[in-house]
């Protein structure tokens, strides 16, 4: 059996992968005791996970109510409403309703028109650095690109987009599963009560005044009183401010890890820009923002072997079906033209991410400019730390130079 | 008279998010492995079928006229 069994150890904070491919070639739908759930490491149990909603519920809030006492139910009631009308925590049909209305915001011929303007602001934001010869990426650049596109595609005043970024930090507290944190869903709770109160006065803004943002959309839908409730409304504008920051940084810093460290490919790249939208996909599939995503079953059933019970929690290591030999050729190496390249890194089946198409859009203009602009970067000789989460895949800081 | 459509599902995108199921529910169906399927062409409207293949977070549909073999999607420059 596995020596060190443990998601948050330093090592395998550090580097999952060895982990990742001990369960996947030894146990690959393994019970972990710590963690108290199982985990599903292969590519093939990983996509029938995600594609089975029926078996395998994403609805995280009703398997958190059954972990809690009344009193924390009653303590933490805000958060268990609002998130449980998050689209990422809700099976059908809720789920599909609202998808089904915000979809058409997120299709990629819908986000191809942004293209402009994202490049424009990846523009301004390394014209800003380019003479100080380093920078620590995350900080000034990685944090700030999906920061300003979801907050200007919704329709925050950019002058709140620093404030509504440490509410939407103080929510995903929760999510992230920073398990070190005591207070983690207080802390979460009292991010959200700010973000609700936020949006409260926008919509009632809109309402009044129609703009060409998001929030005139959702708002327009929530009058039509059959499409979206206004708990829905605020739910949903969370939602999308939420999910627009942390995981597109994430994708940023760690593909500029994975091409900084892969010099040929790196060069491959700046050499043959054309090549950015299959790079981009590759460096989802090898190192990606998130490394594993939650269900939990809702019957007895089997999975690869074991008997999985009701109730039990499941993650479904993407991080590990990624790199799975069965699927993938060389899955350890970093390929910029792998085609096809059907990895999971934004999830699989119904829950596919709904941001999807802008992170390619935003990822692709960003390693399209840094590979043409700074074309020597290279990474700063200063120790990298990740932070200690089971589900994202998040450095602390990234020093670069050029 | 519809012009006919060629719809094809690429399956190393198609990741089952069901989008073109509920668009088009008479052209796309999930087979076994929860992937779409297109069970027929001429189901719905042609409004709807590029009403779905636009909503593909993947691109993953493809569609042309049957007789002429124009690309009606995805646009040129995006699949």
């Amino acid at each position: 059996m596995l020596v060190q069994d443990d998601l948050l150890a330093p090592e395998v904070v550090a580097d999952p992968y060895p982990y990742f491919a001990r369960l996947r070639e030894e146990d690959h739908v393994h019970w972990n005791q710590r963690w108290g759930g199982w985990l599903v490491t292969r590519y093939e149990d990983v996509v029938t996970v995600l594609r089975d909603y029926e078996r395998f519920s994403a609805d995280r809030m009703a398997s958190l109510v059954l972990e809690l006492t009344p009193e924390d139910r009653d303590r933490l009631s805000l958060l268990i409403n609002y998130f449980s009308k998050w689209l990422v925590f809700t099976d059908p049909p809720y789920h599909t309703r609202v998808r089904m209305l915000i979809n058409k915001a997120f299709t990629p011929t819908s986000v191809e028109r942004l293209r402009p303007r994202v490049r424009e602001i990846v523009d301004e934001l390394l014209s800003e650095v380019a003479h100080r010869g380093h920078m620590e990426f995350i900080h000034d650049f990685a944090f700030h690109l999906p920061v300003i596109v979801i907050s200007e595609y919704l329709g925050v005043p950019p002058e709140d987009r620093e404030q509504v970024k440490e509410w939407s930090d103080e929510t995903s507290r929760i999510f992230f599963i920073r398990a070190d944190e005591p207070d983690r869903r207080e802390r979460s709770q009292r991010g959200l009560q700010h973000l609700l109160e936020y949006f409260e006065p926008l919509i009632y803004d809109r309402r009044r005044h129609p703009k060409d943002d998001l929030i005139t959309a959702l708002v327009q839908a929530e009058e039509r009183g059959d499409l979206l409730s206004h708990e829905e409304l605020l739910a949903t504008c969370t939602v999308l401010i939420f999910a627009g920051h942390e995981t597109t940084t994430n994708l940023l810093a760690n593909g500029l890890v994975a091409l900084t460290e892969h010099r040929d490919q790196w060069e491959l790249l700046r050499d043959n820009p054309s090549l950015v939208r299959p790079a981009v996909e590759e460096l989802l599939r090898y190192d990606g923002p998130v490394k594993a995503t939650f269900r939990w079953a809702k019957t007895d059933t089997e999975l690869g072997g074991k008997t999985i019970r009701e109730g039990d929690r499941m993650l479904a290591v993407l991080g590990a079906a990624n790199r799975d030999p069965r699927k993938f050729q060389n899955p350890d190496d970093l390929d910029i033209t792998r085609t096809p390249n059907p990895h999971v890194a934004f999830g699989h089946g119904i829950h596919i991410c709904l941001g999807a198409p802008l992170a390619r859009l935003e990822a692709q203009e960003a390693f399209l400019a840094l590979s043409q602009r700074f074309p020597n970067i290279r990474l700063a000789d200063r120790p990298r730390e990740y932070h200690r989460t089971i589900v994202a895949r998040a450095l602390k800081e990234l020093w670069v130079e050029w | 008279m519809a012009r006919r459509l060629r719809i094809a599902i690429d399956y190393d995108r198609c990741v089952g998010s069901g989008i073109c199921v509920l668009t088009a529910p008479h052209v796309f169906e999930f087979n076994d492995q929860r992937q779409s399927s297109v069970i027929d062409p001429t189901g719905d409207p042609e409004e709807l079928v590029l009403e779905a293949a636009h909503g593909c977070p993947q691109m993953a549909i493809f569609v042309e006229d049957a007789d002429t073999g124009e690309r009606l999607f995805p646009p040129p420059g995006l699949e």
